[in-house]
């Protein structure tokens, strides 16, 4: 059995013999930006998630027009396939997959095992030098928002799911990508985050799947045959409306890709207000296990 | 001081280890014949058995680390990695603070430029001190995420350095190269084996690149195969600087549990509180890792009997000042007693 879609990921040996190849475009978005500055993937745009990937100002994503000028400066077009990798098994490149299919950038690709499975190996090239390409007039789509959960919807659900030992239906299916402690409700962030909540525990009916269990030691996806045993053996089914969220809406990106690419579930979003949303809310029903 | 101490190329040379004399302070590293101090526990030992402490930081730069960090500088150059052969590249290295201490400090010496690149938990003293010393320092975010294989961007990122820079860069790369474990196999266990006069029976050792017990178990096991060595790790969540618990060794290429006789795990703020037991008690200025490593020698030495244990200190406390008044609030004075 093979990914449902395939054509979204590409290998190390594909991207290395497309290297020159003008109809694509290579973006390197890490969680520690110190790693594209050191060195990259020759060609490769550096975007910072925090800076290019963020509102600067209110909590959200970048609005069309930010994203537009980012993109036409960099030099991406909205005809280009862009292939997207970065650290920590391209947790945040996940995130700007997810941004950019928002946007309706048609042909958007992770490469497999993101930047530790190139550096790791030492024929495949690398560069301090940054390539500044040809501008271009990027013209994104209004976002699509059946991409992405909304903290009403999630609530709904939450209330629905408190209901359940009442009767009350489940009416989304929720991941829950954060470690085991956070979803319990052991602890409301990782040490040391800066974002937290006032809260600490998961939106009733959610399923904890840590979003590294769909990829292996080295960084690439898992097969699809684990990977279904992995969220099977969860209960989630790939009809069923499913939501995936973790603390700040990135991690879950990473679940959200997993789910949508490689499983094929045809209606599942990234709720990217996530923990630091939900779990600051008065009122919100909240399951906890400590 | 005789005035031909300050020596200049090509004159005699007059070190003199008796009189501890050097013609420079490369020639005080450590070998057989010029050994880290071992000195007897005396209020903290458990009756019967017998514990030194190899003091690790009267090395030149202050830590275990000037052992490795030496021999593999000098491996660079013999193979043409470093010096002559290549103009105006240096080295960089993931490392939790001593290593790159020493390291700076060579490559200072030797006129080499030095990147270290550390994880955000080492403590701001050590940062300094590689500053201090002359090299860049890079701090690389912790895990933001605790999940195995997500965390620890120092050795990507150095390598990443080393890969795409490498007319800048090369990497000694502590955590997978063998010249660390030899120093150890051709220093600190030489030293140990002489010092005690082959009546050493346990040495106790933390466990970070693993290069010291590595090196330290093959010389004496080879000399005696009945010494037992003895790893501490510190519990998990520790911020013990310098050292891995088990789970986190992946990284650590010399790990070889074959040559190892047990790990005790050990609660990390034990670190801490035995650091000040071991200045207090004993007058020696121990760091953390001694204080978890003290502790694996106390539970042997209770539990079995220990008839002549070598503990290997690594460094020193005054690296960690900030460290040590995180875990006990007051030694920080009287803005930490006053409490709020
Ligand atoms: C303070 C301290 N203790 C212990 C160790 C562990 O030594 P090794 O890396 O040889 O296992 C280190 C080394 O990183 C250290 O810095």
């Amino acid at each position: 059995m093979t990914y449902a879609h395939p054509e979204s990921l590409v290998s190390a040996e594909w991207l290395k013999s497309n290297l020159t190849n003008p109809s694509i475009r290579i973006i390197e978005v890490d969680v520690d930006p110190k790693q594209y500055a050191a060195g990259h993937i020759p060609g490769a745009i550096g975007l910072d998630w925090a800076k290019d990937l963020q509102d600067p100002v209110r909590r959200d994503i970048p609005n069309g027009d930010q994203l537009a000028t980012l993109l036409s400066n960099r030099g991406v077009g909205n005809e280009h396939t862009i292939v997207l990798y970065g650290d920590s098994a391209n947790w945040f490149a996940a995130y700007a997959f997810w941004v950019l299919k928002l946007y309706g950038h048609r042909d958007v690709r992770l490469l497999n095992g993101g930047r530790a499975h190139w550096l790791n190996d030492s024929s495949l090239p690398l560069t301090p030098d940054v390539v500044n390409h040809p501008p271009t007039t990027y013209r994104p789509t209004q976002p699509d928002e059946t991409l992405r959960a909304r903290v009403s919807e999630v609530l709904v659900s939450a209330s629905g799911a408190a209901r359940v030992a009442s009767g009350g239906a489940k009416i989304l299916q929720l991941v829950d990508v954060r470690s085991p402690d956070e979803f319990s409700g052991k602890i409301i962030a990782p040490p040391g985050m800066n974002e937290t909540a006032q809260r600490a525990g998961h939106i009733p009916g959610a399923v904890n799947v840590p979003w590294a269990q769909a990829t292996n030691a080295d960084g690439t996806f898992k097969s699809v045959d684990e990977l279904r045993t992995l969220y099977g053996g969860k209960g989630l089914t790939p009809g069923a409306p499913t939501v995936a969220y973790c603390r700040i809406g990135e991690r879950s990106s990473h679940t959200w890709f997993v789910l949508k690419y490689l499983l094929g579930f045809d209606n599942v979003r990234n709720y990217d207000g996530s923990w630091t949303e939900y779990g600051n809310l008065i009122g919100a029903p909240i399951e906890k296990n400590v | 001081m005789p005035e031909s101490t300050h020596s200049q190329p090509g004159t005699r040379t007059t070190t003199d280890l008796h009189a501890r004399v050097y013609d420079g302070v490369l020639d005080m590293m450590p070998s057989e014949e010029n050994p880290t101090p071992l000195v007897r526990l005396n209020a903290l030992t458990p009756p019967g058995s017998t514990l030194y402490a190899k003091l690790e930081w009267m090395n030149p730069f202050g830590s275990v680390k000037d052992r490795a960090a030496w021999a593999m500088i000098r491996d660079l150059e013999s193979r043409g990695e470093l010096g002559d052969a290549k103009p105006g590249r240096g080295i960089v290295e993931p490392t939790s603070g001593n290593t790159g201490f020493s390291l700076a400090a060579i490559a200072s010496v030797r006129g080499y430029p030095a990147r270290a690149v550390m994880p955000s938990k080492v403590p701001t003293e050590k940062r300094a001190l590689i500053r201090m010393a002359g090299a860049d320092v890079d701090i690389s975010s912790d895990a933001m995420c605790p999940l195995p294989g997500s965390e620890d961007g120092t050795i990507g990122l150095a390598r990443t350095y080393a890969r795409a820079q490498s007319n800048k860069y090369v990497m000694p790369n502590q955590y997978e190269n063998q010249i660390n474990a030899r120093a150890h196999e051709e220093t600190t266990g030489p030293e140990i084996w002489r010092q005690t006069q082959g009546k050493v029976s346990h040495v106790f050792v933390s466990l970070g690149t693993c290069g010291t017990v590595t090196g330290i178990s093959r010389y004496l096991k080879s000399k005696n195969a009945n010494v037992k060595i003895i790893a501490v790790q510190p519990s998990p969540g520790h911020d013990v600087p310098g050292l891995r618990n088990v789970s986190e060794l992946d990284v650590s290429k010399l790990y070889d549990p074959s040559l190892i006789d047990e790990i005790l795990q050990i609660d990390f703020n034990l670190a801490y509180t035995n650091a000040l037991s071991l200045l207090r008690r004993e007058g020696l200025r121990a760091g953390p890792s001694s204080g978890l490593i003290f502790e694996g020698a106390r539970i042997i030495s209770a539990r079995d009997g220990v008839p002549m244990g070598v503990m290997i200190f690594c460094d020193d406390i005054f690296k960690y000042v900030s460290t040590m008044i995180k875990h006990l609030p007051e030694l920080g004075g009287s803005d930490a007693e006053g409490g709020s």
